[in-house]
């Protein structure tokens, strides 16, 4: 055999091992199934981070099961995984306006709240949204504010303010932080930032207000230095960036590693006075998952306000959990932005899930934002 | 017969993950997006009278809305030919180097040429994103001499720039390997013959090396052109408030937007593109009789 020959049996036998290797995938399926029913195993759809892992040890040995966890960074990441086939959750964590959709899809098993006792501890202004009207399918779990973070020392060197959505879209305050700014990354986050400072509302579909909104972020689009929905933690931190729009958990990490690095600036964030996004984040039980006793069961245990606690210690998150806050640092239960009082939690809206030709439309004004 | 045997298995390969992914890919952008993603239905459910239902040019009519796509299109391409000659000008020197070497030191650079590829692309971006940072090493030295003569300071991450450097930091390997296998085939002999017979070895190069060398500049040129084309992470990581490609723009529409139609159209036009720009470069070859050296 010569050496050509070789190299393409090889190559072949490859090739024949993947096809088996793929072939044995989508048995795969059944197989968890199968392995979940037998094996204790909670199957969870949950954001990168979200769960304390000593919340996670402690489950596991109450419910003598196992805890499996998938991520997402995104809803839209989430959905869109969903949309594709993904299977086999029990629960998964969506936020307000996907949950929405999920709901209207009939992709989910309503909650059987006998057997969450804990609902008792939920603050009833996280209750009935208009996603989810008498919460037949959903607990809320966690909630995140779209805010302004920025470097202290840096704002009151210039002068500028720090209450109002202008710093970003403001050529005057602009020009004196030029290149050290990023926005989200975010189509439907960057739209409801622009159009809470023209006065509209986060949900507002209007062209006219959506074309006004572009024109101001075109304007300001100069002086950003990116659309960042993730790195500007860690450039926040260091101090190469002294503005970023952001969410506050992530704040909340940006100003505990400065604080931990020992820089000589301190990095603050809070709600524009004009108002913003509150993205409300629950629990839900898919209609793949096969575990709805272990599902309902770990709700139960995440009601409980030591265990919905350790997550707001963990990494800042808004808690709805009226139970969890005496096992809350008291300098996050100070931090406004963190736990906004009545008069800010007035202007904070939810956003609602889009219809096929406003997502068509928002999509194409963000390639001109992004062109231009 | 053992022939189909051997090859059989391969071409069943394609058809399978190739062919039918592209004719789904087809199908999918004469549809309607569904309400939450994925696709409306074909048939419209019982009951239900209008609503958006079968087939539809819709996807298409849309991207010829607006002259937005075609920037776009334009602009990736004009990346792709950058990233392509700055690999090209790179890699053929390093190339010349390796296959002109003794045998076992050219072993030992092809596997440095090929040692990046042992950690992961991103976190291999994720360097570069250090490298390039305001705070940097690079930038604070490139400023101070800027600064020198009086130049404004300039920041190299999240610009046009930085993903030049990501792009063509990513794919280099890709042309310096067909480059040198083709490289190291030449006949040396031919370029003795043409020192005897006079020639520089400017001429040398340009007379023989260079016209020898084309399928190779071919083949790392396709490799190169083509994957930039759709690559998405480098501009997202690197890039700036402008920096979107094809590949953002897909990526887009699969997951922000959830309009697989649209997504659809825009791959098949890329598809469409490539192909047609390889039928042109190709057709040119054999045109300005490039080809006949290599063929």
């Amino acid at each position: 055999m010569n050496l050509r020959n070789f190299y393409m049996v090889i190559f072949v036998a490859l090739l024949v091992l993947s096809i088996l290797f793929i072939a044995g995938g989508a048995g795969q399926e059944e197989k968890t199934i199968s392995i979940a029913r037998e094996r204790n195993v909670l199957y969870l759809f949950n954001w990168n981070n979200y769960i304390a892992p000593d919340t996670i040890k402690r489950f596991e040995q109450s419910c003598n099961c196992e805890l499996s966890q998938d991520y997402y960074s995104d809803n839209e990441e989430m959905l869109a995984k969903l949309a594709a086939g993904a299977t086999g959750y029990d629960l998964i964590v969506p936020t307000g306006n996907a949950m929405d959709s999920l709901i209207r899809q009939g992709a989910l098993k309503p909650l059987n709240k006998s057997l969450l006792p804990n609902l008792k501890n939920i603050n009833p202004i996280y209750l009935n949204t208009a996603f989810d009207p008498e919460n037949k399918y959903s607990v809320p779990y966690a909630y995140t504010l779209t805010l302004l973070g920025f470097n202290r020392k840096k704002m009151q060197d210039l002068g500028l303010p720090t209450n109002t959505w202008a710093i970003i879209f403001e050529p005057k305050y602009l020009e004196k932080i030029k290149g050290r700014v990023t926005v989200l990354d975010s189509q439907r986050e960057l739209m409801s930032a622009a159009l809470k400072y023209l006065g509209y509302s986060v949900n507002d579909t209007d062209e006219e207000h959506w074309n006004q909104a572009k024109k101001m972020i075109i304007r300001a689009k100069p002086y950003w230095t990116a659309f960042s929905n993730t790195s500007y933690i860690r450039e926040l931190a260091v101090g190469n960036l002294w503005v970023a729009h952001g969410y506050s958990n992530d704040m909340f990490q940006a100003a505990l590693d400065a604080k931990r690095t020992g820089r000589k600036f301190t990095i603050d964030y809070s709600t524009p006075k004009e108002g913003g996004v509150l993205a409300l984040d629950s629990m839900v039980l898919h209609q793949s998952g096969v575990r709805p006793d272990l599902a309902h069961q770990f709700i139960n245990f995440m009601l409980d306000g030591k265990n919905s606690a350790e997550l707001t210690n963990l990494i800042g998150s808004g808690n709805p959990n009226m139970d969890a806050m005496k096992a809350i640092h008291p300098d996050i239960i100070r931090n406004k932005a963190i736990f906004p009082d009545k008069k800010i939690l007035a202007r904070l809206e939810m956003l609602q899930d889009l219809d096929r030709n406003r997502r068509r439309l928002l999509s194409r004004l963000w390639t001109e934002i992004k062109l231009r | 017969m053992a022939k189909w045997l051997v090859s059989g298995p391969p071409i069943l390969f394609l058809l399978v993950f190739f062919v039918v992914p592209s004719l789904i890919m087809i199908v999918t952008s004469f549809r309607f997006p569904g309400e939450f993603g994925g696709l409306a239905p074909l048939v419209a459910p019982a009951g239900e009278v209008g609503g958006e239902y079968g087939l539809t040019l819709e996807a298409y009519q849309f991207f010829l809305s607006n002259s937005l796509y075609a920037e776009i299109f334009l602009k990736s391409f004009g990346v792709a030919a950058a990233t392509t000659l700055i690999c090209l000008i790179m890699a053929y020197p390093l190339a010349l180097l390796i296959a002109s070497s003794e045998k076992r030191f050219r072993n030992l650079m092809l596997l440095l040429v090929l040692l990046p590829f042992a950690s992961n692309f991103l976190i291999r971006i994720y360097a570069w994103m250090i490298i390039l940072g305001p705070e940097s090493v690079l930038s604070h030295f490139l400023n101070t001499i800027l600064g020198v003569f009086g130049i404004a300071p300039l920041t190299l991450l999240f610009s046009p720039f930085a993903v030049l450097v990501g792009m063509v930091y990513v794919h280099l390997p890709f042309m310096v390997l067909p480059l040198c296998t083709n490289l190291e085939k030449h006949d040396l002999a031919l370029l003795d013959a043409a020192q005897d017979l006079g020639a520089s070895s400017w001429q040398c190069f340009w007379r023989i090396t260079w016209p020898l060398s084309l399928p190779g500049v071919f083949a790392g040129s396709a490799l190169v052109f083509i994957p930039v084309l759709g690559m998405f992470a480098v501009p997202e990581m690197l890039g700036g408030t402008g920096d979107i490609l094809i590949g953002n723009l897909i990526k887009d529409q699969f997951l922000g937007t959830r309009d697989w139609p649209f997504g659809s159209t825009l791959s098949i036009m890329l598809t469409l593109a490539v192909l047609s720009i390889a039928g042109l470069a190709t057709w040119f070859a054999r045109q300005s009789g490039g080809m006949k050296y290599a063929e």
